[in-house]
């Protein structure tokens, strides 16, 4: 079996076990990003979705569309790379759901990590591969609008950075608090519909219907487009967004970190 | 049992299972409340100078796409039997003929479909003051052809993808064909000359138009009078994806 122990194996659990805790949360971090790119047809799915929305939808659709002082073409196209990368970032929630239930995570425990170290490392690897799958996503709508400007960039992809790594702390607390396989598929879809839709990512909050512009403002989604947007095309920095942004990743990363321990450790996978 | 007999209990079976769970039912209709009363409300703002109320214009297009849903729901139920619950032999034994079983699965489909998108139907007729007039039969009939088809084409890919990340895939690429290479958000005349045939024989175009044909508002780009006509041409192809869904659940059924 490939999975026998071998001299080598035994070599490298060894060293692993030496090794300082961000080498193994990197590890644990990077696991997550070959995970994702093992299974292409994932991003062929979104990446279509992507470019027809883009190149179709919104290139038709802001033909008919005429707001003052904005290219609705271009706030859609900044709006929907963050809408995809929200969207992957909730992919995470379906691995640990699986792993769940085919016993993978019974072999994740048993690696030479303490808990606190693979909860920080699945949520890093959520946002990790969640940003790697984007780049070339943020890189056609940057090249197609000619967003050169070093630091806007940098910031914009700090947002979408820190929105990933909240949204991943948010699937992996649904994925450890739903227990039936069919439920859980759609109150993540209703979930991700929900924090898409009635945000400022797609359409400028002046023309949200007044019940969701009450708290679309404070979509997670909404912050990480109003950052994106004003560092990108108005090449100013939003930083209550931003802030806004920090304490979504702090607090629905605590709350992903508490399940999942809570589940781990006695839990119905334990 | 004669066939006339056993095609409502398979249609039976299959709706018991789409209420096993009552909760993915209304969260379909959370879907649909969304896409309605949040994106194309939002659109029906941002979109001025169509002639009419653009949010009118779109509306029916929230139903469609919750039908598709849960016509796609259907043939992930049939791909779930073969590959997860290993059900498929079992289903061969019951004393029913293979071609009656595969069309009553289909039939089945679009039963659970106009039952999830109930709902959402009665909100589009209301909103097209067609609630208390005959035209709201017309309307389920719209949603039942088109899920025919949707339904035909989910059990078509149930047969032909192993794996669920296979058929995930091809349910969004039709999904993204239906939506945004239709008539859902704008008329056929907006698209390049190269797409208008793919946007023409779209499913979804025809019925979407015959929806809004039902309307006492006349919409930009939508010829008016009755909608038998739309009715008709979308008939075509709803049937033929439903002959090729009910084949190819005859032919995975022999593997």
């Amino acid at each position: 079996m490939s999975s026998s122990p071998t001299p080598d194996n035994s070599l490298n659990e060894t060293s692993t076990t030496a090794k300082p805790p961000t080498h193994l949360i990197l590890q644990m971090a990077l696991r997550d990003v070959s995970v994702l790119f093992r299974t292409p047809w994932i991003i062929i799915t979104r990446a279509l979705s992507f470019i027809v929305q883009v190149f179709v939808f919104a290139n038709l659709i802001s033909g008919l569309i005429h707001i003052q002082g904005i290219n609705y073409f271009e706030y859609y196209a900044v709006g929907s790379v963050v809408t995809t990368i929200a969207s992957i970032s909730f992919v995470i929630g379906y691995d640990i759901f699986e792993e769940a239930e085919e016993g993978v995570l019974d072999y994740l425990l048993t690696l030479p990590i303490s808990r606190r170290q693979l909860i920080i490392g699945r949520a890093l690897g959520g946002a990790m591969r969640a940003i790697v799958y984007t780049i070339p996503m943020f890189v056609i709508v940057a090249v197609f609008w000619g967003f050169s400007q070093p630091l806007p960039i940098l910031t914009a992809l700090l947002s979408l950075f820190l929105l990933a790594f909240g949204v991943t702390g948010m699937s992996i607390t649904v994925a450890v608090s739903v227990k039936n396989a069919n439920r859980f598929d759609v109150v993540l879809a209703l979930l991700e519909l929900a924090v898409s839709r009635a945000s400022t990512a797609l359409y400028p909050i002046g023309f949200i219907p007044v019940y969701v512009a009450v708290f679309a403002p404070f979509s997670p989604v909404s912050f990480a487009a109003d950052s994106a947007y004003s560092s990108l095309v108005m090449l100013t920095l939003d930083l209550p967004a931003i802030a806004g942004l920090v304490a979504f990743v702090v607090i629905f990363l605590g709350l992903g970190a508490t399940f999942y321990f809570r589940r781990l450790e006695g839990g119905v996978y334990a | 049992m004669s066939n006339a007999r056993l095609i409502p209990l398979i249609i039976e079976r299959d709706v018991r299972i789409l209420f096993s769970d009552a909760f993915l039912v209304a969260i379909m209709f959370a879907n649909f409340s969304i896409d309605l009363f949040v994106t194309a409300a939002t659109f029906g703002r941002l979109v001025t100078g169509q002639g009419a109320n653009y949010f009118l214009y779109i509306a029916p297009g929230s139903n469609l796409i919750t039908a598709m849903v849960a016509a796609f729901q259907s043939g992930r139920d049939v791909w779930r039997e073969k590959y997860i619950k290993d059900l498929t032999s079992y289903l061969l034994t019951l004393p029913v003929q293979r071609p009656v079983l595969a069309f009553s699965r289909v039939l089945g489909g679009v039963v659970r479909s106009v039952i999830a998108t109930f709902p959402g139907t009665l909100v589009i007729c209301y909103l097209y003051g067609i609630l208390f007039t005959p035209k709201i039969f017309v309307a389920y009939l719209i949603v039942g052809l088109f899920s025919l088809g949707i339904v035909g084409l989910s059990m078509a890919i149930s047969a032909f993808s192993s794996s669920i990340e296979m058929w995930v895939t091809v349910r969004s690429a039709i999904q993204l064909y239906l939506s945004f290479l239709s008539a859902l958000f704008y008329p056929v005349s907006v698209f390049p000359s190269f797409l208008a045939p793919i946007v023409s024989s779209n499913p979804m175009t025809w019925a979407i138009q015959a929806f809004r044909q039902l309307s006492p508002i006349s919409f930009a780009q939508v010829p008016a009078g009755d909608s038998l006509g739309s009715i008709a041409t979308l008939a075509g192809p709803s049937l033929a994806f439903a002959l090729l869904g009910t084949i190819c659940y005859i032919w995975y059924s022999k593997l």
